[in-house]
């Protein structure tokens, strides 16, 4: 064997160490975090309410009851579909329900800010037609809130218990079987 | 109907991959001429199959086919014409099939220009190509068909294409920047099958010599494309973001450059030959890995498809295999080249392993920047970010050297070279540029930095050098028998030359202001007063919005008038911050429409970005450098040796 090939083999096996670490990125799972989340406070926030920015939300105004905290915008099609059941679960199991508002477009960075006005207006269009669920909506323009959440788009759903803990966290639409499955013994346990 | 037909053609264009990768193997194995010459027929089958498949994606786009997914995802019946067209590549599956398209594309240009390499050598590197087109063509048929179906329940109208590709950059980018991709499996191939062979001499190195510049050429005017797109249309006027898809694309770059300046020391003087060939497979590998980067979702990134773990878990594989591979290759066989040349230390050999040296130290950078996150959060160390001012650093610290080398090689002889010789003159222009630069600064901007100084500097250096070598060479032969790739050389320094005075001035002086304006309003930046006339409704095909009317004076004369414009794009609900630009060589004038305020007003961020232009225009210029060494006539000749082969 000659010396050379020490050399030669370099890029080989910078190659195979290289390999292995994007092989294990391609698996590893985004919702880890939930389980760090899970049995935790709510991350503290202070964020304006959606209708009237002069409104404050804050952790605190989040404790004392159950909620179901819905990360939401009216751009996310799955959003549409998830109102009309989320509706009923208020109606029919008096299931406390905050929405998380986000806007997709808002990127100051690239110049680009949210229209408030017209998101409004957007949303009593759409929760008229489609349905209320929400006591109410907390704005988080800058998505830090979601970002502390360990958000990864919308919808997404967090119970949150009366003393302020997460208990659960579901992405995508809650729908009847979602919410059977999951969510509802969760639900049960916490009230 | 049209679709089916083109899935058809995917899966002959397939057969023929697996063909193509089989039958000259056999053929190389029992020395069988006949089966060796079916390799470039093969590779037209390849070509002309994915010309269908492709045609007939572009057909079902123009069409408004909604029972095609890919269309239905990806346009709308008011896209204008020419976005549907692009929108049949904008996608994940789309964009894939025109990387076919080239690849196949790219080897039977290979099949038609290669018919002076000895009979074994062509076989090789059209079998090497096929087996690269089978990866590739298995990948699109099983995980990533683009012709999939909606049916039976197909909707009336599509989603669109994402605003922010619907521009004309986005048109020209993504086949330019494949191009290069694609284009570097060229020289790979040549590389692979010199492996193969065991012959690595000069010969190879003079093959692969204008493929290699030819896909440099491509990649360049993409990536140049890209950053102008980026400026044009993202709208907070920035050029270059160290994003990892530009990173992607900017590493085999690199590498590739440092492989057209290593080839031409293997080609002249035959030494650096395993390095040589390690550097083709690298630069190759590095597209492959960038593609894996974008399409897999390891990494997040504004460029990022959408993402599917089976795809990524494919590519993963490919890249195993191809790179793997091609590694083990250069393991076994290059540990038994033995390099010839012989130079000294202060030679033209000397300068090019420098600039080989920091080229691949900057892929390095790059690599390592784009990375580590992963790695980071690999290892359990929780998320970091690299951002720019890692890179910038990195890269002014490794400017200095590499560009001051830059200047002084082409002046240095072959083998050896009086030190001594190199005192008087390099004093002189080091002192002029020092002195040119300052003076330029001073009087134009006042406010001398650092970076600025440095950028212009070295764009003094290479220039006043370049122009000292052009001299030099003139003065011995006349301006005709000045070879191309020669010129090539002087055209792409001088391109260097103005990105980097454009990159140091720009990022120094550079002003901007954000705003709120009524109508009728002014607002004063870096000596240009930008006033706000109107605001007006505009209509397009598929979107409405708002136009600012702006004018923009300079001392009191009038200098540009100015559409900034703020779209609303109803079916995928996205707002777009249309820029408006005044260009020009010394400067650009920039206007972004922000939002209305709730009292009326509206909020304008106004850019003055002096030389910005220069980025591009350095760009175009290298480009112009890849097409100038396939100009070269030592490369034309061969169809002169055709004729003389069939002759005698």
């Amino acid at each position: 064997m000659n010396k050379k090939i020490l050399v030669t083999a370099t890029p080989l096996l910078f190659f195979i160490v290289l390999l292995m670490f994007l092989l294990k990125g391609l698996f590893s799972d985004p919702k880890e975090r939930d389980s760090a989340l899970i049995g935790k406070s709510m991350p503290s926030f202070e964020l304006p309410d959606l209708m009237n920015e002069k409104v404050i939300h804050s952790e605190t105004t989040l404790k004392g009851e159950a909620v179901l905290l819905n990360v939401w915008g009216t751009w996310c099609i799955t959003c549409k579909y998830e109102l009309p059941y989320l509706t009923k679960l208020r109606q029919e199991y008096d299931v406390k329900i905050v929405g998380l508002y986000y806007d997709q477009n808002h990127a100051p960075e690239f110049g680009q800010y949210a229209d408030i006005p017209s998101i409004r207006v957007e949303v009593v269009d759409m929760t008229n037609r489609l349905g209320n669920p929400y006591l109410y909506n907390i704005l988080d323009l800058d998505r830090t809130l979601s970002l502390n959440l360990g958000v990864t788009g919308a919808p997404e759903t967090f119970l949150i218990d009366k003393n302020g803990i997460v208990r659960a966290h579901h992405m995508g639409d809650v729908n009847e079987r979602v919410w059977r499955d999951k969510l509802a013994p969760i639900w049960n346990e916490m009230n | 109907m049209i679709p089916e037909l083109g899935n058809f053609a995917l899966y002959i264009a397939f057969s023929f991959s697996l063909l193509l990768s089989v039958f000259p193997l056999i053929g190389l194995a029992k020395d069988n001429r006949r089966l060796m010459e079916l390799a470039p027929n093969l590779t037209l089958g390849l070509f002309a199959f994915t010309l269908i498949a492709f045609l007939s994606l572009v057909y079902a786009f123009l069409t408004d086919d909604f029972t095609v997914l890919n269309v239905a995802q990806n346009s709308n019946t008011a896209l204008p014409t020419h976005f549907k067209f692009a929108a049949s590549f904008g996608s994940h599956e789309g964009s894939f099939l025109l990387w076919l398209l080239m690849q196949s594309g790219w080897a039977f240009a290979v099949a038609v220009w290669s018919k002076t390499l000895p009979a074994e050598m062509r076989t090789r590197v059209l079998m090497v190509l096929g087996w690269i087109c089978v990866g590739f063509y298995a990948y699109i048929i099983t995980v990533s068909n683009p012709f999939d179906r909606t049916l039976p329940y197909f909707p009336v109208d599509g989603k669109d294409l994402n605003p922010l590709l619907q521009d004309i950059g986005m048109i020209i980018h993504p086949p330019l920047l494949y191009m290069g991709y694609v284009g570097l499996s060229v020289c790979f191939a040549f590389a692979i099958a010199a492996l193969l062979s065991g012959n690595l001499d000069s010969t190879w190195a003079k093959w692969s010599r204008p493929w290699t510049a030819a896909a440099w050429g491509f990649l360049t005017l993409g990536i140049t494309i890209g950053s102008w797109w980026a400026y044009a249309e993202l709208g907070w006027g920035g050029w270059w973001f160290w994003d990892p898809v530009e990173n992607a694309s900017f590493m085999p770059w690199l590498v590739a450059t440092a492989l057209l300046h290593s080839l031409a020391v293997s080609e002249k003087r035959n030494a650096f030959k395993s390095w040589t060939v390690f550097l083709a497979i690298a630069a190759f590998s590095l597209s492959l890995l960038g593609t894996f980067l974008v399409r897999s979702g390891v990494i997040v990134s504004v460029h990022a498809f959408a993402t599917d773990p089976a795809r990524g878990v494919f590519i993963l594989i490919l890249l195993a295999i191809v790179i793997g591979g091609s590694l083990l290759l250069y393991m076994l066989r290059a540990s038994n080249i033995q390099s010839v040349g012989k130079f000294k230390m202060f030679s033209r050999e000397a300068m090019l392993w420098g600039n080989n040296v920091f080229l691949v130290a900057a892929t390095l950078i790059v690599l390592l920047g784009t990375l580590l996150p992963l790695v980071h959060k690999e290892l359990g160390l929780g998320t970091i970010s690299i951002g720019e001012p890692f890179f910038n650093q990195m890269f002014a610290i490794i400017i200095l050297p590499f560009a001051m080398m830059l200047g002084v090689s082409p002046l240095v002889r072959w083998k050896q070279d009086k030190l001594n010789k190199f005192v008087k003159q390099p004093l002189i222009i080091v002192l002029a540029s020092f002195v040119i630069a300052y003076a330029w600064i001073y009087l134009e901007f006042g406010d001398v930095k650092g970076a600025a100084l440095l950028g212009v500097f070295l764009f003094n250096w290479i220039v006043l050098f370049t122009a000292v070598e052009l001299k030099q060479t003139l003065a011995k032969v006349s301006f005709t028998k000045v070879p191309m790739s020669h010129f090539a050389m002087v055209v792409g320094h001088i391109g260097l030359a103005f990105v980097i005075a454009g990159v140091g001035l720009t990022s120094q002086y550079s002003t901007q202001r954000d705003v709120k304006m009524n109508i009728g309003d002014s607002a004063d930046l870096d000596g240009y007063t930008f006033t706000f006339n109107k605001i007006r409704n505009i209509d397009g095909p598929n979107y409405e919005g708002w136009a600012a009317d702006m004018t923009i004076y300079q001392g009191g004369q009038l200098e540009a008038n100015l559409l900034a414009e703020k779209r609303y794009y109803p079916v995928q609900r996205n707002t777009m911050t249309e820029a408006a630009i005044d260009d020009g060589f010394f400067r650009d004038l920039y206007v972004s429409l922000g939002e209305r305020l709730p009292d009326g007003a509206w909020a304008l961020r106004v850019y003055v970005k002096p030389y910005v232009r220069w980025i591009w225009i350095g760009g175009i210029l290298i480009s112009l450098a890849g097409l100038f060494v396939i100009m070269d006539k030592r490369y034309r000749n061969r169809n002169k040796s055709v004729t003389e082969g069939a002759l005698a």
